[in-house]
């Protein structure tokens, strides 16, 4: 996947510039780990139950559980 | 079967299905234990051009508990990695594969492993070779000498192999899932046919097998080569599982995918036939994603299985006294979930407490035995099932005779079983072809050449 793909599907999970705050933190913490520049890893975003706001965010085998009822809110919407 | 195919969900994914799981002293290295761990089931030797592997996207894991706990102390995971010397062309191999780094062998697999042991993580074994699948005379000519070439000695007295194998475990799979109808009973059965021989339905096919020995001071919890067979740190519980990672996605029209997230369970194993035989359908693929500490909540499962009530339906007349037996089954929850504490069987013990957990429960300190007996600790055998299981042990009769009743006495001795219950079987036993006296034990598997479908 090329790094254009690869933030364009960002966008796509998340939809606004708020998601990529907290799923660029993600890929940041993973870069540090790795000492690798950001965005090297695709990213996935799944919200499991958008009314609880809960968001898995997934880069390389790591996991973050982020609670954000309006991203969630604003993926959901994106993807309908 | 063992676990084969047991559950809706892995039934759709072999390359992560759970199909047996080994533990025992090994008989020529009596200071060490061999885990095997099988997947893959039912492999056609001929499937190819595309021949069987181990999954680059899975995890697979052996788990040891040496403090009772029913969660694993040390893990030994194996993760692949397939590389191909020739995207050019369609075949697996452009010529003999006369060793395993051989040119001509155009796709291999190679596997770390990792062992994990008390949190710590530590690399013990990096691009270490898999075995081509065996193709056929001209293209494995020394089969044997492949396969040996790819036991790898890791540092501190381990050894390990991964690649494909001779199914290990023989059952009569046609009779068994046609409403238990065992050949050399079906006379007394519902169906009433004449009585035949048992069918081995796995006898030609292969499984891929992941077989690690490892010196019995690295599995105690006190490092400790256990001698005496009365103390808990003697036993262990094994089990193996196989991982997925939690997201996929696929890219459009480049037949490519990523991986994404934590490690996901997907299959577990522990004692044979389990999930196979006694979780219902319901819980089937729930039971293969929980670790065996929470093995609780399926008791109700050992507690009364359904083939107990079967039995005395499916055949009239034969299990009177198993018909009214409605107790809760505390042998088979001790044989499968806790262990067999002492005092039940002279000389023997495998217990870890009563945390409800389905492993293999093996005590190291009881030596191989000179002339096994494939029905293990009932046969009078305590070196095999189930402490632990060896590869050859018939796990079908043990199993169809203490769910028949013949190991309730050992809660119960009031109980008397049913005469059919020391006799039931469905009418097989090992076949010393399919296994080897040396590690990895299990025997090279047929080539696709040499097999004729069906022949069983």
């Amino acid at each position: 996947m090329t790094d254009l793909t690869r933030r364009g599907f960002v966008k796509n999970s998340a939809g606004a510039a708020a998601g990529m705050t907290v799923i660029g933190a993600l890929v940041a913490d993973e870069a540090d780990a790795r000492g690798a520049p950001p965005g090297t890893e695709p990213v996935v975003a799944y919200v499991s139950d958008p009314a609880k706001g809960e968001i898995s965010v997934m880069t390389g085998d790591r996991e973050l559980t982020v609670h954000d009822r309006k991203l969630a809110a604003r993926i959901t919407r994106a993807a309908r | 079967m063992s676990s084969h195919r047991e559950a809706p969900a892995i039934s759709k994914d072999p390359v992560a299905d759970n199909t047996d799981t080994y533990a025992f002293v090994s008989p020529d290295d009596p200071g060490t234990v061999t885990i095997i761990s099988n997947y893959l089931p039912l492999e056609a030797p001929f499937g190819g051009p595309n021949f069987f592997e181990f999954g680059d996207d899975v995890r697979y894991e052996l788990h040891i508990d040496n403090d009772a706990d029913g969660e694993p102390e040390i893990t030994y995971e194996f993760e692949f990695e397939t590389e191909v010397l020739n995207p050019d062309t369609f075949l697996y191999n452009v010529g003999p594969i006369d060793s395993i780094t051989s040119p001509n062998w155009n796709r291999r697999q190679f596997y770390t492993v990792t062992r994990v042991k008390n949190g710590h993580r530590q690399v013990i074994g990096r691009h270490l070779a898999c075995p081509p699948c065996n193709i056929g005379p001209s293209s494995t000519p020394k089969y044997g000498a492949l396969a040996a070439e790819a036991v790898h000695k890791l540092g501190g007295g381990l050894t390990v192999f991964a690649g494909q194998r001779l199914e290990g475990f023989y059952v009569d799979l046609g009779a068994i899932f046609d409403l238990g109808d065992l050949r050399p009973f079906q006379k007394l059965h519902l169906s009433g046919m004449a009585n035949a021989h048992g069918v081995d339905a796995t006898h030609d096919f292969s499984v891929h097998s992941i077989a690690l020995k490892v010196p019995k001071s690295e599995l105690t919890s006190d490092g400790s080569t256990p001698t005496n067979p009365a103390k808990q740190v003697s036993v262990i519980g094994v089990w193996a599982a196989a991982s997925r990672r939690r997201a996929v996605i696929r890219e459009p029209g480049n037949g490519t995918s990523h991986e994404s997230g934590g490690w996901v369970q997907v299959s577990r194993l522990g004692n044979p036939l389990i999930n196979e035989a006694i979780i219902a359908m319901g819980d089937k693929d729930r039971w293969n994603a929980q670790p065996p500490a929470g093995d609780s909540q399926f008791a109700h499962y050992y507690e009364h299985p359904e083939l107990a009530v079967l039995l005395p339906v499916l055949y009239p007349g034969v299990f009177p006294k198993l018909a009214k037996l409605t107790a809760a089954r505390a042998d088979l929850v001790a044989i499968l979930l806790t262990g067999i504490p002492s005092g039940i069987v002279a000389g023997f013990q495998n217990y870890t407490g009563s945390r409800q957990a389905d492993q293999l429960r093996l005590n190291m300190a009881i030596p191989p035995a000179s002339k096994p007996n494939p029905i293990g600790l009932i046969g009078g055998d305590a070196a095999g099932f189930p402490n632990g299981r060896r590869v050859f042990d018939d796990v079908v009769t043990v199993e169809l005779r203490a769910i028949a009743g013949a190991t309730y006495p050992l809660v119960n001795k009031s109980y008397k079983p049913d005469p059919a219950a020391a006799l039931v079987t469905d009418g097989l036993g090992p076949n010393a072809t399919r296994y080897q006296p040396h590690f990895p034990y299990l025997g090279d598997p047929q080539s696709g050449y040499q097999t004729t479908p069906l022949a069983a």
